[in-house]
């Protein structure tokens, strides 16, 4: 049994570093391998045996054929490199319910942004640790994938110095990521994809074609998606401060409808262009919310 | 002219604002919150919502114009039109006050009079009484002349000037002469203090004879006079007031009393006095002073105060033979205060107390005993024609609960009701028709 810890008191941790160990230590328990593969070695040539040659790399098959005793020679020994593009816009700071004028009231779920920022230290924890490059593509901020734990604290500073507003260019960053993994990598992209749609799938598209496997976390809270608000609301657009009173209880169904068609949407494109899709909802724990892809990554 | 039968009741025209507040304080209420995006709030549904909000205030104006037509009837509208007030002069109201005396001679009386549009007896023992309550009914009457026939024989006193004028102008005024004065008339003489105590005198005319009855009340009845004298002068003194009493003197009114002090004519008066402010008392020291048995007193004794010796305010109630004054008045704390100087022995003193016992008494009206009739000239003199109706006020519009414009204010709220229930429906299946449209969307 994993024991998780709630999304508000990760919420409620300051230490970016702490967090992502707290949820990795309670995610990597039961994942017996690795989710992440990397692309240690490429086969270059054969060379006859010398003396001192490590017998693991005697390619048996080729003796018992030749009689010769040939070691497999490698081009280059490398390690997955993976790039996570957060989304920084204004949309991302919203809290649900548990918003309050002075920000998040006690107890409640975090942000959208912050579940992202939370997730993305896990991911960058938990790729960092298992000798895997990792960086970072957000907020105007690139941070080349590099492995070890020095840079993975650079990625976490990056991260934790993060900070939703305005729009967010999702196919900008998506584009930029994509182009400066140097080789076939890992697109981590988490953000509530309600900017551009075509535009930011087309980048995604794109990335995938020239290689890079696509992971895609579409982060909403649970008001999102069902707006259980009673009565009169005057809803404030987070990026465009356009405001509109509405009667939340005449208005739900059409919305609710409208909000799923959206995410069906993101889904069945994801599973036709060859992505690998979760929605993610901020009241369920960040550890259960990735074991979930992570799991669904080892057992493909 | 628009009035109201009960204007009272348009207060609850307040109601209609109770709607439309809960309607602001709702829209007031609408919770600010911030939200990442409006792209799912699709236009057609949010135009559905801002025009159900628009439908909900004409839903919401037509149902307050529902409750105010209907608060409207309640409160009886009535239009004032010519042709409506030439209806209500042609009609009559009347009031009839029936002498209780004589009550069958004053129906017969007015038998012969022309119907009326309404019109109510009362009969009265009193005849002024009778008159108030005929009035109070016709003003409170339909719109209408109004007219108040009293039918009585009228003996003197029954009738005043003053009750006539009591009744308003616009009211018509009539006088029926029936029936026959009483042959016997019994009327109270007053309450007199005798040697035994109090007694009640009550006198019965009957034709030239006049018999008065005596009935003892209460035994033991003192002057209502304290007296202040030397102790040398109180046999003299007793002798006074009991030959008073043996005279008989009338009862003393509510609260009425008085103090002789008998002084001695070389001395000061020594009392507290103050201006004379109070009626009675005013009216008492003038009776005392009109007693001509006092004055005729006063003039045999030899000599008075000593002029200086009275200031004001005593006020000099009757003369010694020597010109000076033999006893004068004050008021004394709501008390009359009578100062003699005369001897306690003199005859003067019995004569002074029976005339302060006598104006500290109410005398009865004795004009109501005489057995004679109000004279013709002064009923005519009296009477008066109704005026033309004036515009109802109140209660003359609430007693008429046929004549006012109440339909036509139901009708509206009918009306009204009806095109409520159009809304609403049209409304609903406006809905409908979206929801539909969206689902196949």
């Amino acid at each position: 049994m994993t024991s998780t810890c709630p999304p508000d008191v990760l919420a409620d941790i300051s230490d970016l570093e702490l967090v992502a160990r707290i949820v990795v230590d309670g995610l990597v328990s039961g994942l017996h391998r690795s989710p992440f593969h990397g692309y240690s070695a490429e086969f270059s040539q054969y060379r006859h045996y010398q003396q001192g040659d490590d017998l693991k790399h005697v390619d048996w098959k080729l003796v018992a054929r030749t009689d010769r005793v040939y070691t497999k020679q490698f081009r280059e020994t490398t390690n997955m490199a993976a790039m996570l593009v957060v989304d920084t816009s204004a949309s991302m700071d919203f809290y649900g319910a548990g918003r309050s004028i002075e920000g998040r009231a006690p107890g409640a779920a975090p942000s959208k942004f912050r579940y992202a920022v939370i997730a993305s230290a896990a991911l960058a924890h938990l790729i960092a640790g298992q000798g895997d490059a990792v960086g970072l593509q957000a907020g105007g901020r690139f941070l080349a994938p590099r492995a070890g734990r020095q840079h993975l604290r650079a990625v976490l500073t990056a991260l934790a110095s993060l900070e939703a507003r305005d729009t967010w260019q999702g196919a900008d960053a998506i584009r930029g990521a994509a182009e400066r993994l140097k080789r076939r990598g890992l697109l981590l992209v988490l953000s509530d994809f309600y900017d551009d749609e075509e535009r930011t799938l087309s980048e995604l598209r794109r990335a995938h074609r020239i290689g890079h496997e696509v992971v895609l976390f579409q982060i909403l809270t649970r008001d999102e998606i069902e707006l259980p608000y009673r009565r009169g609301v005057e809803l404030t657009d987070l990026e465009t401060g356009r405001r509109l009173a509405i009667d939340a209880g005449l208005a739900r169904r059409g919305y609710t409808d409208a909000v799923a068609a959206f995410l069906e949407r993101w889904r069945r494109r994801a599973a036709a262009e060859g992505f690998q899709y979760s929605l993610v909802v901020t009241d369920v724990p960040p550890q259960r919310a990735l074991r979930n892809v992570l799991l669904a990554r080892v057992h493909a | 002219m628009l009035t109201w039968q009960n204007p009272a009741l348009l207060f609850a025209l307040a109601l209609v604002a109770a709607p439309i507040l809960i309607h602001i304080l709702v829209q007031r209420r609408a919770e600010p919150l911030p939200f990442p995006t409006l792209r799912f709030l699709q236009p057609t549904r949010l135009a559905s919502i801002r025009r159900h909000l628009i439908d909900d205030g004409a839903l919401l104006a037509v149902r307050a114009a529902i409750l105010a037509a209907a608060v409207a009837a309640f409160a009886g509208p009535l239009v004032i039109t010519p042709a409506r007030r030439q209806a209500w002069d042609r009609r009559l109201v009347r009031a009839s006050v029936i002498d209780a005396s004589s009550s069958d001679a004053a129906r017969a009386a007015l038998a012969a009079t022309p119907p009326a549009f309404l019109s109510r007896e009362f009969t009265a023992s009193s005849l002024p009484d009778g008159m108030r309550r005929a009035a109070a009914w016709l003003e409170s009457s339909p719109p209408a002349r109004r007219e108040l026939i009293v039918a009585s024989p009228f003996p003197i006193g029954s009738i005043t000037t003053a009750d006539v004028a009591a009744i308003p102008r616009a009211i018509g005024v009539r006088f029926a002469r029936a029936g026959a004065l009483p042959p016997v008339r019994t009327i109270d003489a007053g309450p007199v203090l005798a040697i035994d105590g109090l007694v009640a005198r009550e006198a019965t005319l009957d034709g030239p004879r006049t018999v008065v009855r005596e009935t003892p009340i209460a035994g033991g009845a003192a002057l209502p006079i304290e007296i202040v004298n030397s102790r040398d002068a109180r046999p003299a003194v007793d002798a006074a007031v009991a030959a008073v009493l043996s005279q008989r003197v009338q009862a003393p009114g509510a609260g009425h009393r008085a103090r002789v002090v008998i002084v001695d004519p070389a001395r000061n008066v020594e009392t507290t006095t103050s201006q004379v402010l109070t009626p009675w008392i005013a009216d008492a020291i003038a009776r005392v002073m009109r007693d001509p048995d006092l004055q005729t007193a006063a003039r045999r004794v030899a000599a008075g105060f000593d002029g200086p010796r009275l200031p004001l305010p005593w006020l000099p109630i009757a003369a010694a033979a020597d010109g000076r004054p033999l006893a004068a008045a004050a008021e004394d704390g709501e008390r009359l205060i009578v100062a003699s100087a005369a001897p306690p022995a003199d005859l003067f003193t019995p004569v002074l107390l029976r005339a302060i016992a006598n104006s500290l008494g109410v005398l009865p009206d004795l004009t109501r005993a005489e057995v004679v009739p109000i004279p013709d000239p002064w009923l005519r003199e009296h009477e008066r024609a109704p005026s033309p109706p004036a515009p109802p006020t109140g209660d003359a519009l609430r007693n008429d609960d046929h004549d006012n414009d109440r339909r036509g204010f139901w009708l509206a709220a009918l009306a009204l009701l009806a095109i409520e229930g159009w809304m609403r429906r049209s409304r609903q299946r406006a809905a409908e028709a979206r929801e539909e449209a969206s689902r196949v969307a």
